[in-house]
This record gives C-alpha cells, structure tokens and sequence, in this order.
C-alpha cells in the first residue's frame, strides 16, 4: 500500500478525526475554560466573529466553533455505520449472486438490479414520516439498507470473473469446499476493491445524510454537519456576517469527500494496475 | 463470374442487414420486456415497504391533528379520526388486499391515486401533473447541458492530456465533482443571490407576474431558473467531464489510433472520427447510470430554490403525512428513472453497431 494517493487521504482523514475526537475537549479546556460553550444560552446569540468566539455564536447562544467541531464526530459515524452495513450486505449478495450459476444467478440479478433503480431519496423522507424518533444508529442503518445494492451491483460481476480462473478450478479440484473458496480463494483478491466500494459507500450515507438535513427532514436535533449547514441556511448566518457557520462545515465535508475521493483513487490504481499504465504512460 | 460473385455478396450484406434488424428488434422487445417487469417489482417493493415498517404513522397524524387543533378529543372521536384516514388513505383493509387495490386504481383506474391532502380534494394525480413539468425542465435541461458541455470538455482535457491546462481542469473538475449538488446550490443563493444580488435566487417568477405568454413572464422564468439548472450543471458536467477524459485517454491509447495518425490523417479527424466517437458510447451509458442520483439532487434544489416542483410537492406532503401524494412522487419517479433507463438502452444501439450486431 504505498500508493501515494491512499497515503495523502489517509492523512486527511487522521487529521480530521482528531480534531472530531480530540477538539471538542481541548477547546473546552483551553478557550472556554470554565464556560459551556455547547450549552443552548450560555452566550448572547447572534455575536460575530471575535477572539472568544471565532466565528461568532450561532442562533440557540452557543459557541459556533464548538458546534462546528462536535458536529465533525456525529457525522463520520453516520457514514461509517452506513457505509459498512451497505458494504457488509452488498458484498454478502453481490458473492452469494456472483457464486451461483443458472435461474439463480438470472434471479439475483433481476432483484440486485430492480433495487437498484428505486429512488433512495423519496423513499428515506417516507420511512422518516413512519419513524417518530430517529436516532444516530437508526438513521445510519436505513441509509445502509438502501445502498446494498450498489455495492452487490458492481461486487457480482468482479466475483463472477474470479470464479472463472483457474486457480479456482484447481482449488475446487483439490476438494476445498464452496465456503473455503468464496473465503480463501475469492475475497482476498477483492478486497482492495471492497476498500473502494466501502468508501464509497461513506460517501454515499454521507451524503444523503446531509441532503435530508439541508431540505429539513432529517434526524432533526441530531448535531452534524449537515443540520448545521441547513441552520446557518434558515437562519441566514451569512446575511448577518457569520460566514464560517457555513462555510466550515460545508468545508469539512467536502474534505472529507476529498480525502476518500483520493484513497479511492489509490484503491482502484491497486485493484487495477492498467488504469495507472494507461493514464500515465498513454 | 465476378458480377455472379459480387451478386452473391450484395444478396448476403442485405440479408445480413435483415437478420441485423430482426436482432433489433428483438433486442428492444426482450428489453421492454424487462423494463414493464422491472418497474412492477419496484412498485411492490417500494409498496410494500412501507406498510412493513413497524409503528402507525395514523398515530403522527393524530398526534398533528392534536397539536394543530390545541384540544385533546376524547377516545372515540379519536378512534373515528384514525379510522377516517385509514379510509382515505386506503389503508383499512388486509395487506394483500390493499396491493391489489392500489393496482387496480392504479393502472385500470387511469392513475387514481386517491385524494390529496396537500389541495384537498384535489386529485394527487392532478396534482402530480401539475407540477410535473418544473421537475422534468429542470431536471432534462440541466443534464443535456451538462451532457454536451462535460463531454465537449472531457474529450478536449483528454486529447491535451500532458498540457498544464488539463491538468489545472482536472483539478477543479474533481473539486466540483465531489462537492455535493446541494451545497453548490447553497453557494449559488447565498452569494449569486442575496449577497451580490446578480440573478433571482428563489421562486419560479417575480413575485408580482402571473403564468401568461409575455416577454415579461418568460424572462423572469428564465432568470430564475439559471442558478438551480446551473447547480445541477456544475456538478454534473464535472462528473462527464471526468469520465470522457478518462475514456478519452483510453482509446488514444489504442492501437487503430496509431495507424489513424500513421496513414497521415489530420489531428482533427483522428479526434473528431476516431477518438470521439469511440469513446462517446460509454459516455452515454454513464446517462443511464446518474439518471437516479441527479432525479434526488433536483428534488433538493427545487425545495432550496422554492420552485414548485414534484420536490417540493413531496416535502408539503410529508409535512402533513399526505401518503397518497409522497406515495404518488415515489411512483413518478421510479417510473421516471426506470423509463429514461429505457430510453438510453434503446438508443445505444444506434451508436454503436457491435451492439446491434451482438444484442
């Protein structure tokens, strides 16, 4: 793995995740000592950029920098959660439908394919009119269950060519059973690409998460960035000159974005050496 | 003997012309086929769906009812509530038959999707209609100009692979790719909007004109409708700009390229015959595959730029949990998505002979 992309978003992502995890707790002990800067009414609302406050206080009277910061957490656990329960499934399916042959590999394809095309966006705001109270765990478990299907999508075809090498006839030849080839023989080739499927997968759960935030349907009440965004955006923050309650945690998911972005880049150049001949050698 | 010979061949090219067309033909039918089955089985799921979800949405309409109203009422009046949209909402029979039933009003009842409750008693179906055609202009519009601008671009990075401007262009067209469609859209009403105040950011028309044919009324329709195509644009048209490059370099990788240059061919004509066209197929494909991600993005857009569009419409429903309407925009757009599927299958043919041939 000393593919230079995966190293860069690596980094990225170290980096973001610190500040997710440590930030909050280090601005409390330095900047707010003996304040609490996360608590509703604890500052006059509405106060613009200063040096207690960085950028500024948000509409409920807290400090803007520490919601931005405790945002960041909530956030990356909605995409991971929801990125591994689709990967998790759609990797299952996607080998279940690539391993078999016949009616049930056409029938398979047929189910991997209709989920496929059903609209996730108006489906999740109407499982949000039938679920009274949404929490982090909930949420992120609905945006997997609607992704599975990429990923069982484009895993098949992958698990279908491997299953036609020979290195696989001479491993069901020397009586390894189904199970010890989908395991030994099949996943370990794949797992790079499974990296880049889970990927983007947080991209994805991401993503939607946001979306649903921003057009006010969300988890409502559940702090991450995207409800921030959408509250700067309600309350018109940037009218009233608090520019970085928008603009850092836009910011920070489009570094997010930007660092799984890189490491997909590196993933796929691993999984798939020609692309990296072709774009640099053509 | 040669005109005998060159008789032979002409009659074997036409009947490989016909045995090309009935292979065609059975092409669109089988993928027709597939098409009506699909979108079947997506209704059902997505029906189906729903009504497996533990707990009682009648409980959440009541429990708005209440809160609107500022009264609790007693027991009874409560139970006749509940029963009342249960009725309305088709939802006071047996599972199976609640399926059927939806169907059946469904297709053989010419779309009656029941009353809405967002215009009550205005049919969800009229309703659908009516705001049918914001969501389709913008959503046609915008990825047709994207299409055309980030294929046109994509192919021109690609060709000039090695120049510092390409490369530049990369840059930005991966920025923007991975930028999420809404937070464009923000930036565009935040600063194109309100801040510098350069186009209309919010509403279909200015607020004082009435829907009729005057220049007035149309230009205030089209000012207003350049920022939320323009996000979906940018987004998009990063993406093919992205993927036409990629494909680009791929084929100028190719070896029949390197004799298009070799026979002394103009640059010009390697590009536009050679390179281009072959790279255009998966490029077309690529429409197919963003068709649903973008329907989702111009959902978003229109709530944020307060168009009246099918978004829009959904989100007024699931404020009032007007099923019969949320369940009516998740039935367009699978259709939408599952027929524009369709119809780019169906063209792809026409691009590309290998596929007529081996179909």
């Amino acid at each position: 793995m000393r593919n230079p992309s995966i190293i860069a978003g690596l980094i990225m992502l170290a980096l973001i995740l610190i500040v997710a995890l440590f930030g909050p707790a280090l601005l409390e002990s330095t900047l707010f000592q003996g304040q609490r800067p996360g608590m509703r009414g604890s500052y006059r609302p509405y106060q613009l950029d200063s040096v207690e406050h960085p950028i500024g206080t948000d509409g409920d009277g807290r400090d803007g920098l520490m919601v931005f910061v405790s945002s960041i957490w909530p956030s990356l656990q909605i995409g991971v959660i929801a990125g591994a329960t689709s990967t998790v499934l759609g990797v299952v399916i996607g080998f279940l439908a690539g391993y078999a042959r016949g009616r049930l590999d056409t029938l398979s394809r047929i189910l991997i394919d209709m989920v496929l095309v059903i609209p996730t966006l108006p489906l999740l705001l109407m499982l949000a009119a039938y679920i009274d109270r949404w929490d982090l765990y909930k949420l992120s478990l609905i945006l997997g269950l609607f992704g599975w299907s990429f990923v069982a999508r484009v895993i098949r075809p992958q698990v279908q060519s491997l299953r036609e090498r020979s290195y696989v006839d001479l491993a069901v030849l020397s009586g390894e059973n189904a199970l010890e080839i989908i395991f030994l023989e099949l996943l370990p080739p794949l797992l790079p690409y499974i990296g880049y499927v889970f990927s983007l997968s947080i991209v994805g759960s991401m993503l939607a998460e946001a979306g649903l935030q921003i057009i006010g349907l969300g988890a409502g009440g559940l702090p991450t960035l995207g409800f921030m965004i959408a509250k700067g955006f309600r309350e018109s923050v940037i009218a009233i000159g608090l520019v970085g309650q928008m603009v850092l945690p836009a910011g920070a998911l489009i570094y997010v974005f930007l660092a799984l972005n890189l490491i997909n880049t590196g993933l796929d150049e691993v999984f798939n050496p020609r692309l990296k001949t072709t774009v640099e050698g053509a | 003997m040669t005109a005998n010979a060159d008789a032979r061949a002409g009659e074997s090219a036409t009947e490989r012309q016909d045995a090309g067309r009935r292979e065609v033909f059975q092409y669109a039918v089988r993928r027709f086929g597939v098409y009506l089955f699909t979108l079947w089985a997506a209704i059902t799921v997505a029906f189906f769906i729903f009504r497996l979800v533990p707990g009682d949405p009648m409980n959440i309409l009541l429990g708005n009812l209440t809160r609107a109203e500022g009264r609790q009422r007693d027991a009874e009046a409560q139970e006749a509530i509940i029963a009342h949209y249960r009725q309305i909402f088709g939802m006071d029979e047996p599972l199976p038959a609640q399926y059927i039933n939806y169907l059946r009003k469904a297709i053989l009842g010419g779309l009656d999707l029941g009353p809405s409750f967002v215009e009550y008693p205005a049919q969800t179906k009229d309703l659908v209609f009516r705001r049918m055609p914001w969501t389709i202009g913008i959503f046609t519009t915008s990825v047709l100009l994207a299409w055309i601008v980030g294929t046109g671009l994509g192919a021109l990075i690609g060709w000039l692979q090695r120049s510092r401007l390409s490369q530049l262009a990369v840059v930005i067209s991966t920025l923007l790719q991975i930028t999420p469609v809404y937070l464009v859209a923000l930036g565009l009403i935040i600063y194109v909007g309100y801040t510098w105040r350069l186009l209309p950011a919010g509403g279909p028309y200015a607020r004082h004109l009435q829907p009729e044919w005057t220049w007035e009324f149309i230009s205030s329709l089209l000012t207003h409708a350049i920022l939320p195509m323009l996000s979906n644009m940018i987004v998009i048209g990063a993406g093919f700009t992205l993927g036409m490059r990629a494909l680009m370099i791929s084929v100028l990788g190719e070896d029949y390229l390197t004799f298009a240059r070799a026979k002394g061919l103009s640059p010009f004509t390697v590009l536009k015959d050679y390179a281009f066209r072959n790279a255009l197929i998966p490029q077309v494909t690529a429409l197919a595959i963003i068709v649903g991600a973008t329907l989702n993005g111009t959902f978003i857009i229109e709530v944020l730029f307060q168009l009246p569009g099918l978004g829009t419409l959904f989100v007024q429903a699931m404020g009032l949990r007007d099923f019969n309407t949320m369940q009516a925009v998740v039935l367009f757009s699978i259709f939408a998505v599952l027929t524009l599927t369709l119809i780019v299958d169906l063209a792809l043919p026409l691009l590309d002979p290998r596929i007529r041939r081996t179909a």
